[in-house]
């Protein structure tokens, strides 16, 4: 018979732990706070919840934010922003949880479920803060699910310990012992779930450029926000100039411009393309504008702000993660141009006035579409295939009902002439009229003149304009867009049947910088009525 | 055979176990009188128990407490007749108490049968009787000392605090605190064994060399650690309990088990 090992002092203080003989050390030194009348048994969970989420939205925030990762200073003053604003929601969490545990009759079972949400909730704030942010995650992305798995592991032990330990001075009574290794197997599991939500995101690999069929006619793309031609504008020439053109409508939704606009331009929802707000924002002490994750919005957005804490930076080409038409177009072989665009920015093979451009020297909405239209004639008279505007002129207006009128006379003005050439088969006119603030009920067009076709109306949604245009111009459709080409809008027998798996990831040219603040830039949106 | 039984019962033994029972009522809010029958029930439990280890067929041992053991003085007949006889007392203590609730008499009844039972010293001691020294690690010895001596001492601690009409809190906490002054206690006693003094321990020393015992697996200072370490375990245990003045007879008891020479 062989002898048995003999055991060392920590085998045999291990193995005796399990025979239920001595307690571990922290529950001693917490039980012992708390028996003492000191109270706090939550303080130590506070703590590291407070610590694991903000952990949680930084690993997020690293993930989707390109240059974050390798910015130290940026990581730790977005990490002690964060974890001011999960204080407040930790502290309010532990509060009802102490209330529970006063109420519990199992309390050994109660704390395991306590501490096991708790790890749930990280695991929540870091996947989904993460989905939010990125469109394509690296595999390097996943390493950060060691800091935060072990974080969501500490917070669970330190739960549950508060809980019974509450219970226990609450009641006295002795709880049974819970099985620790449940947080071990909730580790896994959120690990494994985590893991899984990234690979259904994995970074896409660049795409070869379609190879679009030749088309001989160029288009415009007029994009007219604020031309509200079903609710109280009802511009009566607008109206009896577009009556003439294919037309598809979108219930509207009340969402900011650059996400309207963007979801238009890129035939993908906000999801995807990434473009929601106006603003990012920068931390004081950060060195990088960032996009709050989900669950911090509140404090970095708004509150922060308030108290000066941060500053916000505006939206740019840089948030965009999908391609928009022009920038499809351009990589295509289409000679573009894109005027006045919100998220835009320079792209290779295509000319691009960026939003600023127009915006930034404009006192009112007439004089933005101006300086939109006439930079867009000028640039157009060298020739493009795909050559596209953004007229924000009637939605400034939208407070002047007088003023707004008058900015959509002007636009018909200079429709019309495209108009008759579009009928004439000289170039096909697409034009977009969206509101960033619509009515209820108020819907959304694009309105198409393509030869001499006769007029009609079908139902369709936002993101089938991106692919309409681009299969209109002979660009193969990318079958991973959400939207897809309706050949009802156009003449018959033009839109590209042809289909490519994907236009690939947008990666932003090399030298491409997202601002990071721009004091007058943000003044003049908020002088515009874009900003409150 | 009175007299046996009364040599067994007064010998100068330390009293532990019924002043643990005691002291675990008085923790838990009772007046002594509750308790008195509980501890004289378990002094028999235990009296029986020893004259029942030092028979011949068991550990053989020729001194108790200082004096020849009851079977070198009375003979092996007498004294096996004793360990009945104590027995069945300990018993009718329980079941004819006055002062003890129905509930509690039958309770307590149970918690006595558990640690004299199969679960407790006699399972105990057939187990240590069948160890092969050789092959018996940490568990086993911890099965056999958690039924052999520890059940008893768990018994006087429930007992009294069940005398006492204590809430099942207080009887948990009050349980994990004889769980590990018990395995302390056999620790230090395995320690005593190996390295005591024969004439101030009042009993044969070294007897249990030849045996499996806790100093021979884990040597003697990871034992002593242990034994700090249980103890401290124990007095943490009767934080829930209530306040330090009301426990503090349980917390000395663990203090002697940690100064104990004999």
């Amino acid at each position: 018979m062989t002898a048995p090992p003999r055991p060392s002092l920590d085998e045999a203080r291990s193995r005796l732990r399990e025979l239920g003989y001595l307690d571990a050390p922290v529950e001693r030194l917490l039980f012992r706070t708390v028996f003492a009348g000191r109270g706090g048994a939550f303080l130590p969970a506070v703590v590291i919840g407070t610590l694991a989420a903000a952990l949680s939205a930084v690993a997020a925030i690293a993930a989707g934010e390109p240059g974050v990762a390798g910015s130290p200073r940026t990581i730790a003053a977005v990490f002690l922003h964060v974890a001011a604003a999960d204080l407040i929601p930790a502290a309010g969490i532990a509060f009802v949880l102490s209330r529970l545990a006063e109420r519990s009759r199992r309390p050994g079972f109660a704390a395991t479920m306590a501490g096991f949400g708790a790890a749930l909730l990280v695991f929540v704030l870091w996947s989904v803060g993460t989905y939010g942010l990125a469109r394509g995650l690296s595999a390097a992305a996943l390493l950060w699910a060691i800091p935060v798995g072990l974080a969501a592991l500490l917070l669970a032990s330190a739960v549950r310990l508060a809980f019974i330990a509450h219970a226990y001075a609450h009641s006295g009574a002795l709880p049974r012992r819970a099985n620790r290794r449940v947080f071990l197997a909730a580790a896994a599991l959120g690990l494994l779930v985590a893991i899984l939500l990234f690979f259904s995101r994995r970074e896409a690999l660049a795409a070869a450029a379609p190879q679009p069929s030749p088309r001989s006619v160029p288009m415009i793309v007029a994009a007219v926000d604020g031309l509200d031609l079903d609710g109280s504008l009802r511009p009566q020439a607008a109206l009896a100039l577009l009556a003439g053109g294919r037309s598809g409508w979108w219930p509207a939704e009340r969402l900011s411009p650059p996400e309207v606009w963007t979801t238009l331009a890129t035939g993908v929802s906000s999801r995807r393309h990434g473009v929601r707000a106006l603003s990012r924002v920068r931390p004081r002490g950060a060195t990088r504008a960032v996009r709050p994750p989900w669950g911090t919005v509140w404090w970095l957005r708004r509150i922060e702000p308030a108290l000066g804490l941060a500053v916000h930076a505006p939206v740019s080409s840089a948030d965009r993660q999908a391609l928009s038409f022009w920038e499809v177009a351009a990589s295509a072989g289409l000679r573009s141009l894109s005027v006045g665009w919100w998220a835009s920015g320079d792209w290779p093979g295509a000319v691009v006035v960026d939003n600023r451009a127009i915006l930034g020297a404009a006192s009112g909405g007439e004089e933005a579409d101006r300086a939109a239209l006439e930079r867009f004639d000028r640039e157009r008279s060298a020739g493009f295939s795909l050559a596209t505007v953004y007229l924000p002129g009637c939605d400034i207006e939208r407070d002047s009902p007088a003023r707004r009128a008058s900015a959509a006379g002007r636009i018909v003005d200079w429709l019309a002439p495209l108009v008759d050439r579009a009928a004439h088969g000289e170039l096909v006119l697409v034009v977009v009229a969206a509101d960033s603030h619509p009515a209820p009920g108020a819907v959304g067009r694009v309105i198409v003149f393509d030869g001499a076709e006769p007029p009609r109306t079908v139902q369709i949604r936002p993101v089938d304009v991106d692919p309409s245009i681009l299969a209109r111009l002979g660009v193969p459709r990318a079958r991973d867009l959400e939207g897809v080409p309706v050949p009802a809008l156009f003449a018959a027998g033009t839109v590209e049947a042809a289909t490519v798996p994907t236009y690939g990831p947008r990666v932003a040219p090399a030298g491409t910088a997202a601002p990071e603040s721009d004091r007058e830039y943000l003044e003049k949106l908020r002088s515009l009525g874009y900003l409150k | 055979m009175s007299r046996a039984i009364e040599e067994a019962v007064l010998s100068p033994g330390k009293r532990l176990r019924p002043l643990a029972t005691l002291a675990s009522a008085a923790a838990a809010r009772s007046a002594d009188e509750a308790a008195l029958d509980v501890a004289a029930a378990v002094e028999y439990v235990h009296a029986a128990s020893l004259v029942l280890d030092d028979l011949p067929s068991m550990d053989d041992a020729a001194r108790r407490r200082g004096r020849p053991a009851l079977h070198v003085a009375h003979g092996v007949a007498t004294a096996e007749l004793v360990a009945v006889a104590l027995l069945a007392r300990a018993f009718e203590i329980v079941a004819g108490s006055p002062r003890l609730s129905a509930a509690a008499r039958v309770r307590v009844t149970a918690e006595l049968s558990a640690a004299v039972g199969a679960a407790g010293c006699s399972g105990g001691q057939a187990a240590d009787l069948a160890a092969e020294p050789a092959s018996t690690g940490l568990d086993g010895l911890e099965s056999i000392h958690a039924r052999k001596t520890g059940a008893l001492f768990v018994a006087a601690v429930r007992g009294g605090a069940i005398a006492a009409g204590a809430g099942e809190g207080t009887i948990a906490a009050l349980t994990a605190y004889a769980r590990n002054v018990g395995l302390a206690f056999q620790i230090t006693d395995d320690l005593l064994d190996l390295e005591g003094d024969a004439a101030r321990m009042g009993k044969d020393v070294g007897r249990d060399a030849h045996k499996a015992n806790f100093a021979t697996i884990l040597g003697p200072d990871s034992c002593r650690r242990l034994v700090d370490e249980l103890l401290d375990a124990s007095v943490a245990a009767l934080r829930p309990v209530g306040a330090a003045r009301r426990t503090a007879v349980l917390a000395d008891l663990a203090r002697v088990v940690r100064e104990r020479r004999s």
